[in-house]
Parts: C-alpha cells; sequence; structure tokens
C-alpha cells in the first residue's frame, strides 16, 4: 500500500507503519513522535484531499 | 481467418455433443470491424457461431464469476492469461475446477484496436486477419499492417501466453517470450519526482466518467457490494470529482494486488481510453520483487498477502 | 428563409466577437479523441470532426452534466440563511454550443420530454436551455456507425437547431432557424446573406449525397404492433445479454439517456446535493432500500435498456425510437451488443415461429 500511494505521488514519508501491542505504551508515544515530526517536515498535504462545495 | 476458428468450432461442437459441457464459453464475429462478442454457445448449431481471433482481447474468466444457474459443466476457451484467472477463481473459492472443461489456446497476442484506429486514421470498413499480417481497408484505402507492431502494451511484455491449466489445447504450445525488463514502464515513473507523479496519475484519470467499464471487465472484480458502491457508510462519492475518481481507481487497484495477471481487459473496455494498466503494475511488480509472486501460476499455492512466511519483507515496518 | 454566407477565413474572428457575450462550447481534441468543452479564450471548435471521429461522450452534458450541484444548505447559525437549503449559484450567461452533428440536437428534444412538460419543469435543464444557443454542423460524410436516417432524423435535420451550418468546402452556409440563431450570428457579425434559392439548392443537393451514404439502416416498422409481454418474454435475451458486463458505457454515451441520482455530500456542517448520471446498467439502480432488488438479473437490466429505448418509450410518446442513430454505443460498447441488431431481432420476432 505504502509503495502504491508513493507510487502515485504521495509522499513516502506521509505513511508509516508499525506493529504496537496495547502493553507497550512508551514504543506508541516514541512511535507517535517520529511519525508527527516526519509528517510536519513535510508540510500540509494537498493530495487526494477532497474539495468539498 | 485466424487459423484457430474451424478447430474452435469443431472442438466446441465435440464438447456440447459429447457431453463434456453443459455450455460453451467463447467468442462470435463482431457486428463492427475489430470487434467480437462474447457468447456462450448452448448447442451444436451455435457453435458454428465461434470464431478467434487476435480481436478476442476480453478476459473470458469475467464471465466465470456468476454462473450458478448452469447445471452442468461449462466449457470455456482459455488464452494464457485467461487461464491464470481461472486458478485465481479456484484458489479463491469462486469455482470448482470440476465445473470446468477448460480448452486451452496458447495466444500469440491480441491487438491494440485504438491504436490500429488512430493509425489508420480514416474509419475503418474492414478489418482481415491472415496470420501475421492484418489487412485493414477503409471506403479509400488499404494497408496491410505488420501484427506484431500492433500488439497490446500487456501482450508485448507477456511471459505466459501458453494456458497454465487445460483439459485439452486447441493448438501446440507457443514459445514463450524472453522479457529483457517487463516492468520497464513502471520503473519509469519509479524515477519521476513525488510532484511528476502526482501530475502523471491526475492527467491519466483527468477523463475518467466512472463507467466502471475496467471494473466490471475485470475477472478479480467480482465483489456483491463494490465499495464504491457502498452507501452505508459511503467511502467513494459517486460524483465527477478528481479525489473521488483517484480513490476508486487506487484502491481497486490494491484490491487486486498480487491477483492481476495483467490481461488488459481493463484497458480495452474503457472508452476514454484510459491506460488503466498502470495502476496496477506497479502493485504486479512489487508482488514479483518481494515475494516472487506471479498470480495464477499454481492452482495448490495459495498467494503471498494470504499466507505468512517469516522472511516475508518487513523493512517498511517501524 | 435567411441564410448567411460565412466565409470560413473569417469563421473564428466571428466566434471571437461572440465571446463577448456568449460562452462557448464545443468539440475539441483531447489527446487522440475529442470531447465537448467550454472553450478556452483562444480555443475554436473543431469544425472538421471527421466521419470516425465523432466525440466520445455526446454533447448532452452542456445542459446535463454529469455532475451538478443542485443545493446547498448550512448548519452554520450564524449564517442567515442557515438550516435552509438553496439552490447554488450557477452561471446560466447566454451559451453557444458549436459544431454539433444533427443528431445530438435532436436528442436534446427527446431529453425535453422528460425535464420540461406541463407537470414538472426540471429548473436546472430548463436554466440551461433557455440560456444555450444551439448551432450545428451539417454532415457531409455519415460515418458508418451513423444509422439516424432510421430514426427518424438525419445527417441535415434541423430539429433542436438554432443555426445549421453547412460545409460547401469554400464556405459555411448558415440557415437561420429561430430568432436565437440570429442573434447569435448578428454578435459574431456575420451578415452576409446568400441568395436564398441558390444557397438551398446547394444544401439540397449535399443533404442528398449524406443522406445516400447512410450505410447502415435498422428497420423498426414492427415493433409498434407487437406487445410488450410478448417481446418481454423473448427468448432471445438471454443470448444478447449473455456477454453485457453491466459497466454504462452506453448510457454515458447516449445523447438521449437521462436517468440520473441525487446524492448529498456533506463536510463539517455544510451539505450540497449533487445530481450525477446514473445508469439502468448498474445493478443498483432499481435496488430498493429493503434490500429486494427487481432487475436483480442482469438479463433483465440489458431486456430494460433495449424495451425502454425501443418500445416503452415509442408506445408512450409516439415520437419513434428513443435513439438518433449517433451510433456511440456501438462504437464504445467493450464487448459489442450492437442495438441495431437487437433492434432487428425485436423488429422480427414471432411469438410463435
Amino acid at each position: 500500500m505504502g509503495n502504491l500511494l508513493e507510487h502515485v505521488g504521495i509522499e513516502k514519508e506521509r505513511l508509516h507503519f508499525s506493529w504496537i501491542s496495547s502493553a507497550e505504551a512508551t514504543k506508541f508515544v516514541d512511535v507517535v513522535k517520529e511519525i508527527t515530526e516526519k509528517v510536519r517536515a513535510l508540510g500540509p498535504n494537498k493530495k487526494l484531499k477532497k474539495q468539498y462545495n | 481467418m485466424h487459423t484457430y476458428t474451424e478447430k474452435i468450432q469443431a472442438l466446441a461442437k465435440d464438447i456440447i455433443k459429447q457431453g463434456k459441457a453443459e455450455v460453451v464459453i467463447g467468442f462470435k464475429m463482431g457486428t463492427i470491424p475489430m470487434a467480437s462478442n462474447p457468447f456462450f454457445a448452448k448447442n451444436e448449431e451455435d457453435t458454428d457461431k465461434l470464431i478467434w481471433s487476435s480481436t478476442c482481447g476480453l478476459n473470458l474468466a469475467n464471465y466465470l464469476s456468476n454462473v450458478k444457474e448452469i447445471d452442468g459443466k461449462i466449457g470455456i476457451f482459455a488464452k494464457g492469461c485467461d487461464s491464470r484467472n481461472i486458478v485465481t477463481h479456484i484458489v479463491e473459492n469462486k469455482i470448482q475446477r470440476d465445473k470446468l472443461h477448460i480448452i486451452g489456446v496458447p495466444c500469440t497476442g491480441m491487438v491494440d484496436k485504438k491504436k490500429i484506429s488512430l493509425s489508420f486514421g480514416e474509419e475503418i470498413t474492414e478489418f482481415i486477419e491472415d496470420n501475421d499480417t492484418l489487412i485493414v481497408k477503409s471506403a479509400t484505402k488499404e494497408e496491410k499492417l505488420n501484427k506484431a507492431e500492433f500488439l497490446r502494451s500487456n501482450c508485448e511484455t507477456c511471459t505466459h501466453r501458453n494456458p497454465v491449466i487445460y483439459d485439452e489445447l486447441i493448438s501446440d504450445l507457443v514459445e514463450e517470450q524472453v522479457i529483457e525488463d517487463q516492468f520497464a514502464d513502471v520503473k519509469k515513473i519509479e524515477a519521476m519526482s513525488s510532484d511528476e507523479k502526482w501530475q502523471f496519475f491526475d492527467d491519466l484519470t483527468a477523463n475518467c466518467i466512472r463507467c466502471y467499464a475496467c471494473r466490471n471487465a475485470c475477472p478479480l472484480c467480482y465483489c456483491p457490494t463494490c465499495f464504491v458502491d457502498e452507501s452505508g457508510p459511503q467511502w467513494v462519492g459517486k460524483g465527477q470529482n478528481d479525489d473521488d475518481t483517484k480513490t476508486f481507481h487506487y484502491l481497486r487497484a490494491y484490491h487486486c494486488a498480487g491477483r492481476c495477471t495483467d490481461c488488459g481487459a481493463c484497458e480495452e473496455a474503457c472508452p476514454m481510453d484510459i491506460k488503466v494498466r498502470n495502476f496496477t503494475r506497479k502493485l504486479n511488480k512489487d508482488s514479483f520483487e518481494f515475494f516472487n509472486w506471479e498470480a495464477g501460476l499454481d492452482i495448490n499455492q495459495r498467494p503471498p498477502l494470504d499466507t505468512y512466511q517469516p522472511d516475508d519483507p518487513d523493512d517498511f515496518i517501524m | 428563409m435567411k441564410i448567411i454566407k460565412i466565409d470560413k477565413k473569417e469563421w473564428e474572428q466571428g466566434l471571437d466577437k461572440a465571446r463577448e457575450g456568449y460562452h462557448l462550447f464545443g468539440p475539441v481534441k483531447d489527446e487522440n479523441y475529442h470531447i465537448i468543452k467550454e472553450l478556452g479564450s483562444t480555443d475554436y471548435p473543431d469544425m472538421d470532426l471527421s466521419a470516425s471521429s465523432d466525440t466520445i461522450l455526446s454533447p448532452k452534458s452542456v445542459i446535463f452534466p454529469q455532475t451538478e450541484k443542485m443545493l446547498t444548505a448550512s448548519l452554520d447559525e450564524s449564517q442567515e440563511n442557515h438550516h435552509i437549503m438553496e439552490r447554488v449559484d450557477t452561471d446560466y450567461s447566454p451559451r453557444a454550443l458549436l459544431g454539433i452533428k444533427p443528431y445530438d440536437a435532436r436528442a436534446f428534444k427527446f431529453l425535453e420530454l422528460n425535464f420540461d412538460t406541463e407537470e414538472y419543469k426540471d429548473p436546472y435543464f430548463c436554466d440551461a436551455m433557455a440560456a444555450t444557443t444551439f448551432v450545428g454542423l451539417a454532415v457531409n460524410t455519415p460515418s458508418k456507425f451513423d444509422f439516424s436516417t432510421s430514426v427518424g432524423t438525419g445527417p441535415f435535420d434541423e430539429t433542436g437547431l438554432d443555426i445549421l451550418l453547412v460545409d460547401t468546402d469554400k464556405e459555411y452556409l448558415a440557415k437561420v432557424i429561430t430568432d436565437k440563431g440570429d442573434d447569435f450570428l448578428s454578435k459574431c457579425g456575420f451578415d452576409n446573406k446568400a441568395d436564398e434559392q441558390g444557397a438551398l439548392k446547394t444544401i439540397e443537393a449535399l443533404k442528398e449525397n449524406a443522406e445516400k451514404a447512410i450505410g447502415s439502416e435498422v428497420s423498426h416498422g414492427k415493433l409498434k404492433d407487437k406487445t410488450i409481454l410478448e417481446l418481454y418474454n423473448a427468448s432471445f435475451w438471454e443470448d444478447i445479454s449473455f456477454s453485457c458486463i453491466n459497466c454504462g458505457t452506453c448510457t454515458y454515451v447516449c445523447p438521449t439517456c437521462w436517468c440520473f441520482d441525487i446524492q448529498d455530500e456533506a463536510k463539517d456542517n455544510v451539505c450540497t446535493r449533487y445530481k450525477n448520471w446514473d445508469t439502468c446498467m448498474s445493478r443498483l439502480f432499481t435496488e430498493h432500500a429493503t434490500g429486494h432488488n427487481p432487475r436483480e438479473s442482469k438479463l433483465s437490466r440489458v431486456r430494460q435498456r433495449f424495451m425502454h429505448k425501443l418500445k416503452y418509450f415509442p408506445d408512450k410518446y409516439d415520437q419513434g425510437l428513443m435513439c438518433v442513430g449517433c451510433g456511440r454505443c456501438v462504437k464504445h460498447c467493450p464487448v459489442n451488443i450492437d442495438i441495431r441488431e437487437v433492434c432487428e431481432q425485436m423488429n422480427s420476432y414471432e411469438e410463435n415461429a
């Protein structure tokens, strides 16, 4: 899925996957922080964002 | 006439006469040049209408999705790609192997009808196939074309021209093509920047009228309710919105990941001449490179997205 | 009958003058095929649409677009019109639809039977029709898919047109059919009156040639004498419908198909109601809210389409078949289901044969 979205032009860094169990709270926080930073660095996404009205 | 036509008619007649199958699914002559019409022969008289030519580009496996009405066995003519789709249907439990009587048709490629029309320029009034030469006529001119130059793009890179599953063959197996770089078209897109890719796919989907011909011609698309038709909740809008249209194409491609045999029926069915295979080719390449998998080759193997192996690639997981 | 001579060299200049008062629409080439589009300020319609390259979609999208905003409402209580559904502001300033084939103009008259009736006038359709001037281009060399003469229209038919342009090679002869047409030509600055008798003779000769050149014919004279039930229960539907993949291409390219679906799309607290083309070929078309579907089988849907076009409509409206013979469905059907063949089968069907 990540490859397909990258292929159609959505930056690879916008989509991330991770296995986290409900017992791994610390890992969850770390992963979320990391992803938030990476995506924020890319700026707002305008692609595949449906325009209403 | 293609050399297969007489054999097809004779074989189909024999199959029905001997009760090997109750109906035989094939093609009959179209009403306009370069057209062929999927047809099911129910009796010996019907079999006289069957033909085979390089215009038989649609995937007959598509008609196997809903054949509950037919009690007996179903005969079906299957070229290389079609037979792989039949295997996929069997693996996915859509149909039982013993319900089918498959007549394999080793294929030398189907022609790209739109390409021929465009290059000819004028309105074509007659189209005759003479082995590897295509004779195209209009009101004012006649041209002889080399079939090899007008093959469909998926036929040009095909490495499975021979059917992989069959009860009988219509002719000897043909030599498989050796393609140096099967995914050259995908690599070209991969080399573009994110914005260039976005623009490429934007242009590709710009003219889509959401007729769903691609989805309906595809043998893999047999969901009773397609995700675009779902209304509770509605996942995708039905109007002419660019983002909705892209969502439909990308998500449909994703549903075909690891199952698509690149038969090209989607591209052939599209009335707006959209190169629909661009959406699925990347996934085919990934399936091949990550899992060494090509859909529909072995009736006993489960597809990679269905199974887990410890050495499955996982470098994308954080 | 006023006939104006238009020098081909002055055609584009005239259109430029018209742009001041009209939005121009017409066929343009998009990559490998033609589509109908609003013409940009430097675009001109392709007046040389050769026989084989008619537009894929018909011009009906200019009046009846594939997706059209109908109404909108906001729940935002700070807005004055909150909680009230209002018609969306659409630009209905004058438009000119240029270079369309006569059979497409005839099709608009069929659409009127549905959208512009005594009991109900669809405002979106009616406003668009009122704003549009139809400038047709007679077909000198009909395509082999064209069977318009069999269904009551033809390459030089004037029904539904405000102006009929005839290409005489050296110039265009513009037959002014309505006042709207007259206004348009004045705006363009085309006022070179042709000698009426001479021009009419030229046009008549070209018309005869064109009608003779139509190679495709369909017989349907016996359809009205057959009962609905005998055609409905005929045995040939199984064969005809087998190959159909229910994609809906035929309905989208057809200039006379008028079915639509209304959808609401909402985001946050604003909702918009859209009208989209719908297709009777889709299984969902007749699915009821209960889940029951009277046309669950593919055969019933394929039969419905042809019965509607060739039997129900002629019986109800007595205006001939609901088909203008453009041949688009024949050309674009992925499995080559041919309405001409179906019509012949229906026409020659004998129940007890």
